[in-house]
């Protein structure tokens, strides 16, 4: 059946959020990984605008590519690139305020995340449009998948919640049941993190070349 | 022109910052009134976060709920330099080419429950806005809020975290005796540790990998103790 993706493109998309995952195959973008997925909600809103970025991003430098003098080639990128990690910022700060507020600097740091130059030099800048549409896609959900897992552990095991909704019950702290703090600091973020880079390795079957 | 000239380069990246600048300008004049809804109603939630209800805020409670508490308890009024109330006027149109500060009043019931002003000074990146509140004594801290800055976030970003805000609650800018004011300073280390039992009410722990905003904190609070001491005086009895 012919559907609106081809079987290369379903490659990229497959690729993206396995094989070739950036977080936990290329280990990129750690450092927001880290710092926004102490709550659920945080982490999906920081995963959407990173969607947004990543593929629009993708689409533009790809659709542009014949025409980008290469000495600035990475000046246009990130050009390109602030542009719309900063209407992002301003969407979420006139739509969603409370969630801006606690992601603070982080969606403006976007601009810094090597996922998004990455993809742009790596692959819009060789691939037509809607590839590299399919592709920052594809990367963004790889990259947002594991946020929002790392974040939902993080919450129920630090907090007991989950999007703010209390799963715990109250008897279970009267009967001596106690919160993870760790889970709550960044470190909690590093060993989840790394469990689940091995587990995702494991699988794949993924070996270090020598 | 060809794409390895030097012209070619130039026209190019001016186009890009132009389309850039504009998609921007757009957005961003476009978004504007929600922002300023969204600023309006943060800086309601502040003051009833500084000036400590007796009944606390709900957590996650509603705009709208936060909006009728707030009209409910709190009055604003304008003061002069010499700490008058200016009749008929009120806060938010400071600086429109009419003098005068603006003040917030907390009250439960019949009495006076707290006075509640804004600050604002330099930390180590930015400008920190925020709310102190007073007893109605006029002398101590009831409470202080932080709503806007850009400092560090789990070093001088801690501004805006409550077991930070809550070590100003009952810190004490007046000295009984010399009937004079005091600053209220951040110190490094811990208050309980460093300081003799009698000077313990003007000092406040400071944020240990944050000196800068700290300094800044401890400025901005006695920049604004100062600017409204005229009013204060009027509060104060002795």
């Amino acid at each position: 059946m012919p559907g609106i993706f081809s079987r290369k493109e379903k490659k990229i998309v497959r690729d993206a959020l396995w094989e070739n995952n950036p977080i936990t195959f290329q280990v990129l973008g750690i450092c927001s990984a880290l710092a926004v997925t102490v709550k659920l909600e945080t982490a999906i809103a920081m995963s959407g605008a990173l969607i947004f970025v990543l593929a629009l991003s993708n689409m533009v430098i790809s659709a542009l590519r014949n025409f980008i003098p290469s000495k600035i080639r990475f000046i246009v990128q990130l050009c390109v690139i602030s542009t719309l990690v900063i209407l992002a910022d301003q969407f979420l700060q006139a739509y969603l305020y409370d969630i801006s507020k606690q992601l603070s600097i982080f969606v403006g740091l976007i601009i810094t995340n090597c996922i998004v130059m990455g993809r742009a030099e790596g692959f819009a800048m060789r691939n037509p449009p809607w590839r590299s549409f399919i592709d920052g896609l594809g990367n963004a959900l790889g990259y947002g998948g594991v946020l929002v897992l790392v974040a939902g552990v993080r919450e129920v095991l630090g907090n007991g919640s989950l999007l703010g909704v209390k799963l715990i019950p109250e008897s279970f702290y009267n009967h001596g049941y106690a919160d993870c703090g760790m889970m709550f600091l960044a470190p909690g973020a590093f060993f989840l993190l790394g469990a689940i880079i091995w587990i995702q390795r494991a699988i794949s079957g993924y070996k270090e070349s020598p | 022109m060809r794409r390895q000239d030097n012209s070619y380069t130039i026209v190019f990246a001016l186009v890009v910052c132009a389309l850039c600048s504009l998609s921007l300008a757009i957005v961003t004049e476009s978004f504007k009134a929600r922002r300023e809804i969204n600023e309006g109603f943060e800086i309601k939630r502040n003051i009833l976060k500084a000036v400590h209800l007796k009944e606390p805020l709900p957590a996650r409670a509603p705009q709208e709920t936060i909006i009728k508490i707030y009209e409910e308890k709190i009055s604003g009024v304008v003061i002069d330099r010499e700490g008058n109330i200016l009749p008929g006027r009120i806060p938010g149109e400071e600086g429109k080419g009419k003098e005068g500060l603006p003040l917030y009043i907390y009250q439960e019931g019949n009495d006076v429950a707290a006075y509640c002003f804004p600050v604002e000074g330099k930390g180590l990146w930015s400008t920190l806005y925020g709310y102190l509140a007073i007893e109605p004594d006029g002398m101590t801290i009831r409470g202080i809020t932080f709503y806007k800055h850009k400092e560090t976030p789990g070093l001088g970003g801690e501004i805006e975290r409550e077991w930070f805000q809550e070590k100003f609650r009952g810190k004490r800018f007046w000295d009984t005796a010399s009937r004079r004011q005091v600053q209220v300073l951040l110190i490094k280390g811990k208050v309980s540790e460093k300081m003799p039992e009698e000077q313990r009410p003007f000092y406040v722990d400071g944020i240990s990998g944050a000196t800068m905003t700290s300094n800044g904190v401890s400025s901005l609070i006695n920049n604004g103790l100062q600017t409204y001491e005229p009013f204060l005086k009027k509060i104060r009895s002795y």
